[in-house]
C-alpha cells in the first residue's frame, strides 16, 4: 500500500480526509469545550486558592 | 547585476523563487511566477502583521538596478547567524516550531492567505527565538480550499512529537531517517495502540493515515473545507501539540552538574579560570562547546557576548538548556543535540541540500571541550592524535580539559575495561596537541586532578 503512494503528490490524499475531520471536529470540540467548562467550574468550586 | 544569480544547493523546490549568495549575503530572488504569492503577502497586510509579531523573518526589497533579467523582485532577508536542522533540535524546540507554524498559518488565514509549506526547515533560530524564514510559503486562499500543507505538517511535526510523547524517548534521530517527515503509515505502526484513545491523535494520524492512502485523485479535487472548519483544524492541531510532553527521565548526563557541583567547588574554580582566559579574547566570532551539557560553561560566554553553539549528545540536557534560554534575555546561543562521535551528516540532493555540522560551524571558532576528552579517548577508543586533528580542523583556539586516568570519572569508564590506552596521560596529550596547537596557558583545576589548557592553532 505504501508503495503505491510513491506516485502521488505528498499533499494528495489529505484533502478529502480534512473534510471528514473538519466535520468530526465540530462534535469533538463541542464536547471538549463542555469538558473544559466543567473542569474550570469544578476547580472554582472545590479547590481553595493557595494563598488563603 | 547582469548575470543570473546561482541558486543555493538547498533552494530548488519552489518555482516562485530561490535563495542565492552574493558578497557574503544571502538574497532571495522572486521569479515572475512568484509574483502573486509575494504581492499577496505584502499587500494583504500579512507581512506587516507577521513581522510585527516577530513570527516572520523581515526583509528589504532591493532596488530595480539590482535585479536579474527574469526576476520579479530581489529581497534581502535579515541574515541568520546559524542554520540548524530538526534532527538537532530537542523536543521542546520542535514543539515550539510546530506551534509557530500553526500560528503563522492562522494569521495567514486572517489575511486571506494560506500557508502552503509546513516543514521544520522553514523555522530557524534568530536572536533568542524561533522564526519562520520562508517568505514565499504563502499563497492566496480561496474559500473552501483544504490546507495543502496538512499532510506535511502531520508527518514532519506531529509524527515525531507524538512518537516521543508516547514512547518516552527523544527520537529526534528519526527525522534523519525520514528528512521529509515520518510517513503516517509508519507513525501509525510505531505508536502504541492506546494512542487511538486520544481523539485528536486518532483523527490526525490514524484516520488521516488510513484515508490518505485510499482516496482517489478525482474525489480529492472536489474536497471542500469551509474556512471555519479550516480554523478548527488548526486549533485542534495546536491543542494536541500543546498537550504533548517528553517525560524527562534522568539520562546519564541530565543531572551531571547537580552532582558535580558538590565536588569541592570544582565547577566554580573551573568557571573562574575560563572566565579569566576568555577576558582578553576579542577576535572570537563564535564559540562551539562540544560537550555543553546544560550549558554550565557556555552560558557565561554567551552572556559575555560571544555567539555560542552549545552542542551535546544528551537530548535531556539540551532540552533543559533550550527551555532555560527560550524565555530569557540571551539572544546569541543555539542549543543543539549533537553527538560529537556522529555529527550531523550532509543530507539531501547531491549531499548538498543540508550541510554537515562540521561544515556549518566552520573553522573560525573558539572550541570548548570540557570534561569530555576521556569519553572520546577512553570511552570510544579514539587516539589522542585523532582528537587533536579533529579540533585543529574546526577551531582556531581551544579550551580543553584533560581528564587523567586517575580521575574518578575516568575510572568509572575504565572500570571493567582492559586498559589499552598507554598513551593517554598528560605528556601524551601535550604531545598530540602540540602537533597542531601552541600551548598558551595551562592550569590544574583546584580540588581535582584535571588540567585546563588554552591552545592556539599553529
Amino acid at each position: 500500500m505504501i508503495h503505491s503512494l510513491l506516485y502521488l503528490d505528498p499533499g494528495s490524499g489529505s484533502y478529502l480526509v480534512q473534510a471528514l475531520i473538519g466535520a468530526l471536529l465540530g462534535i469533538v470540540m463541542f464536547f471538549k469545550n463542555i469538558k473544559m467548562y466543567l473542569l474550570s467550574l469544578f476547580n472554582r468550586l472545590f479547590k481553595k486558592p493557595k494563598d488563603e | 547585476m547582469n548575470e543570473k544569480p546561482v541558486a543555493l544547493p538547498s533552494s530548488f523546490r519552489d518555482p516562485a523563487g530561490y535563495m542565492f549568495r552574493q558578497d557574503q549575503l544571502i538574497y532571495r530572488l522572486i521569479t515572475q511566477a512568484g509574483q502573486p504569492a509575494y504581492d499577496g503577502l505584502m499587500k494583504s497586510g500579512l507581512y506587516a502583521t507577521l513581522t510585527a509579531k516577530k513570527l516572520l523573518l523581515p526583509h528589504a526589497e532591493m532596488p530595480a538596478s539590482f535585479q536579474g533579467t527574469d526576476a520579479y523582485k530581489i529581497i534581502l532577508p535579515e541574515q541568520l547567524p546559524f542554520i540548524s536542522y530538526p534532527w538537532e533540535w530537542s523536543f521542546s524546540q520542535l514543539q515550539d516550531a510546530a506551534l509557530l507554524t500553526l500560528e503563522t498559518a492562522k494569521t495567514a488565514l486572517d489575511h486571506g492567505m494560506s500557508l502552503k509549506d509546513a516543514t521544520p526547515y522553514n523555522i530557524q533560530w534568530l536572536s533568542g527565538s524561533l522564526i519562520f524564514i520562508d517568505t514565499l510559503s504563502f499563497e492566496p486562499y480561496t474559500e473552501g480550499q483544504p490546507w495543502i500543507a496538512y499532510r506535511q505538517f502531520c508527518e514532519s511535526f506531529l509524527s515525531p512529537l507524538l512518537l516521543m510523547h508516547y514512547r518516552k524517548h527523544s527520537l529526534h534521530s528519526l527525522q534523519l531517517a525520514w528528512p521529509d517527515g515520518i510517513p503516517l503509515q509508519i507513525t501509525r505502526s510505531l505508536l502504541p495502540w492506546k494512542s487511538r484513545f486520544s481523539v485528536l491523535t486518532w483523527m490526525h494520524i490514524h484516520l488521516h493515515g488510513k484515508y490518505a492512502a485510499k482516496t482517489g485523485a478525482a474525489k480529492e479535487k472536489k474536497a471542500v473545507l469551509p474556512l471555519a472548519k479550516f480554523r478548527q483544524l488548526l486549533s485542534s492541531l495546536e491543542m494536541l501539540i500543546r498537550s504533548l510532553k517528553l517525560e524527562e527521565k534522568g539520562t546519564t548526563w541530565g543531572d551531571y552538574y547537580t552532582e558535580a557541583a558538590t565536588r569541592n567547588d570544582y565547577l566554580g574554580q573551573k568557571e573562574k579560570i575560563i572566565r579569566d582566559w576568555t577576558e582578553a579574547m576579542t577576535d572570537i566570532k563564535k564559540v562551539v562547546d562540544v560537550g555543553a551539557n546544560n550549558g554550565c560553561f557556555s552560558l557565561p560566554l554567551a552572556e559575555k557576548g560571544f555567539f555560542t553553539v552549545a552542542a551535546d549528545g544528551d537530548p535531556v540536557a539540551i532540552n533543559k538548556l533550550y527551555k532555560n534560554i527560550r524565555t530569557g534575555h540571551l539572544k546569541n546561543m543555539i542549543p543543539l543535540i549533537i553527538d560529537f562521535m556522529h555529527p550531523s551528516p550532509a543530507m539531501g540532493l547531491g549531499n548538498q541540500e543540508r550541510t554537515s555540522f562540521l561544515e556549518r560551524i566552520g573553522k573560525d571558532n573558539l572550541g570548548l571541550c570540557l570534561a569530555f576528552i576521556h569519553h572520546l579517548c577512553l570511552g570510544k577508543n579514539i587516539p589522542l592524535s585523532r582528537v587533536a586533528e579533529l579540533f585543529a580542523a574546526s577551531c582556531r583556539q581551544l579550551i580543553i580539559e584533560f581528564v587523567p586516568k586517575a580521575d574518578e570519572k575516568a575510572q568509572l569508564i575504565l572500570n571493567g575495561k582492559k586498559d589499552i590506552y598507554p598513551d593517554y596521560h598528560q605528556g601524551g596529550f601535550e604531545q598530540a596537541f602540540s602537533e597542531y596547537f601552541i600551548i598558551e596557558k595551562k592550569a590544574t583545576v583546584p580540588g581535582s586532578v584535571r588540567v585546563l589548557y588554552q591552545l592556539i592553532l599553529k
